[in-house]
């Protein structure tokens, strides 16, 4: 490495088990559970201690466990997985078409002596079971994203289109709009942490952004156009005002929100070298510094991951850009192999913690040191 | 194992004759050239003609580039309008997903001029994930399985 990084990416587990490439990993949010997917059709969900081993200490490899395998019954690649935010659903999304909509039995009664918060954290090995399929793409679903609420769950494809679901009781589903705004294959969709806004990333090298008018449906209130090729993945930062985007033109671009229904690009981040295929945003280490905008990790085609740090701008107009800077930068992350998937761990005092899929049919975790 | 790729490919690859002289040692990254890559394409036959990609002049070794672990390939379409030029590629990449080592990583375009959709061909060729999508399609995987049979007895 020929700069002197202030971090460095330490990997403190190495998960085998899938049999064709990692596609996707998502973090539950609530429970220590990670969860990958793969062209081998299955989910993995492993489980990890409350404390982490200590940074260079060899058995911290061993850390994670399995805790499931779901057989999904897809029978195509599963694509991507995403968690609800009360972190007891699972959507996948599979080249086969469908959605589906897992979740364990609900816990006995007979626990009331445990606080609320145990239970809702509470690892069990139950059996995730298929409560519903959700059909209505044309052709590959690509991504599945719950909303910030946990009742809107929005999907894309390879037909173009956007759909969103209205969650009822018993894993019912309704369809409450189809987007059909893009003109190419739809990669990626992500819910604005807060706000019932989405995006979505397409083949068509743009980005478009949804908007339930309460007096009317769904529309896209802007396209963000500025990449030169697909845009293969987008994440909101922490702080909400902020979306980043990655694209096969080896770029991250930083849209920042300056007014209510309008972003705009104020950053290019370089530095990668193939298509980037996952981009995500965690908030960083705990800091006591205002303006602090968190971490960016991103992954690409030849194996590199880079963490770039963002700081509010301190001088300029609303559209100068973020101070940011690498921090921390691995080669060859998954050997020889291509990087599909970047995730940081949200749960709180788990910040710096970080896990990857990729070709080589493995997941890893990272931890910023 | 990496994904799409066959550790043991029992096809009648080119690559799997060659192989067989080179020594077993692992650890050794073994150099490849354009040469030794356009040996492995110029066999591929055209889906539409009784002829193989060299014959027709579809690939050629000027048009391929190897930069240590990075191919760069192009093929020229035989008329503008060529429907099969999807296909093409997507046999062209499958060869070589199959017979190099996993460090490479390929990239596949038309000749610039060759194709009126050339935008679009070199883009969905490209992308992985439309790649890994239609080699799911077992419709699309058999006629591409046919271009790569063996060739008869030419070498």
């Amino acid at each position: 490495m020929a700069v002197q990084l202030p971090y460095q990416l330490e990997q403190i587990a190495e998960l085998t088990g899938h049999e064709d490439r990692v596609w996707n990993v998502a973090w539950n949010p609530v429970k220590r559970i990670l969860a990958s997917c793969s062209a081998d059709k299955s989910v993995r969900l492993y489980t990890y201690p409350h404390t982490l081993p200590p940074s260079k200490e060899s058995d911290g490899r061993a850390a994670f466990s399995l805790l499931n395998t779901i057989q999904t019954g897809h029978t195509r690649t599963v694509r991507s997985v995403g968690w609800s935010p009360s972190g007891t659903s699972l959507a996948t999304a599979s080249f086969d078409g469908g959605i589906g909509i897992w979740e364990q039995e609900p816990p006995e009664d007979d626990e009331m002596d445990v606080d609320e918060v145990t239970l809702r954290e509470r690892i069990r090995p139950d059996d995730w079971e298929c409560m519903s399929t959700l059909e209505g793409h044309e052709s590959e679903c690509k991504s599945a994203a719950y909303s910030p609420s946990g009742n809107l769950l929005a999907t894309c494809g390879r037909d173009k289109t956007v759909w969103i679901w209205e969650g009822y009781p018993d894993s019912d589903f309704a369809v409450q709009s189809v987007l059909m705004e893009h003109s190419q294959d739809v990669k990626c969709v992500a819910w604005h942490p807060v706000e019932e806004i989405l995006a979505s990333a397409s083949y068509d090298d743009t980005i478009k952004l949804y908007y339930d008018d309460p007096d009317d449906e769904w529309y896209c209130f802007q396209t963000l156009t500025g990449h030169g090729s697909t845009v293969w993945s987008t994440a909101w930062s922490p702080t909400k005002s902020y979306l980043a985007s990655s694209s096969d033109d080896k770029t991250v671009r930083v849209w920042k929100r300056v007014e209510q229904f309008k972003w705009e690009c104020v950053l290019v981040l370089g530095g990668h070298t193939r298509s980037i295929y996952s981009v995500s945003w965690g908030p960083g280490k705990p800091s006591e510094k205002e303006g602090n905008l968190g971490w960016i990790a991103s992954c690409d085609g030849d194996g590199n991951i880079l963490v770039w740090e963002l700081e509010e701008p301190t001088e300029g107009g609303a559209t100068s850009p973020p101070k940011h800077r690498i921090i921390a930068q691995m080669e060859s992350a998954h050997g020889v192999c291509d990087v599909n998937s970047i995730s940081w761990n949200t749960k709180p005092g788990y910040e710096d913690i970080l896990a990857t899929g990729g070709d080589d049919c493995m997941l890893r975790v990272w931890r910023v040191v | 194992q990496p994904a799409g790729r066959k550790s043991d490919f029992s096809g009648e690859s080119l690559w799997i004759d060659e192989k067989v002289e080179t020594h077993d040692d692992t650890d050794e990254v073994e150099p490849i050239d354009a040469e030794e890559i356009y040996g492995l394409i110029r066999t591929i036959y055209d889906p539409e003609h009784p002829n193989t990609l060299e014959e027709l002049r579809i690939v050629s070794l000027p048009q391929i580039n190897v930069n240590k672990n990075h191919v760069r390939i192009e093929f020229t379409p035989t008329i503008p309008h060529c429907g099969a030029s999807t296909q093409l590629g997507l046999s062209i990449r499958v060869r070589l997903l199959r017979s190099l080592p996993a460090r490479f990583k390929v990239d596949i375009y038309v000749k610039p001029g060759s194709h009126v959709s050339e935008h679009a061909l070199n883009k969905q060729l490209n992308d992985k994930e439309r790649v890994a999508a239609a080699l799911e399609n077992q419709a699309l995987l058999s006629s591409v399985e046919q271009t790569l049979r063996a060739f008869s007895g030419r070498v």
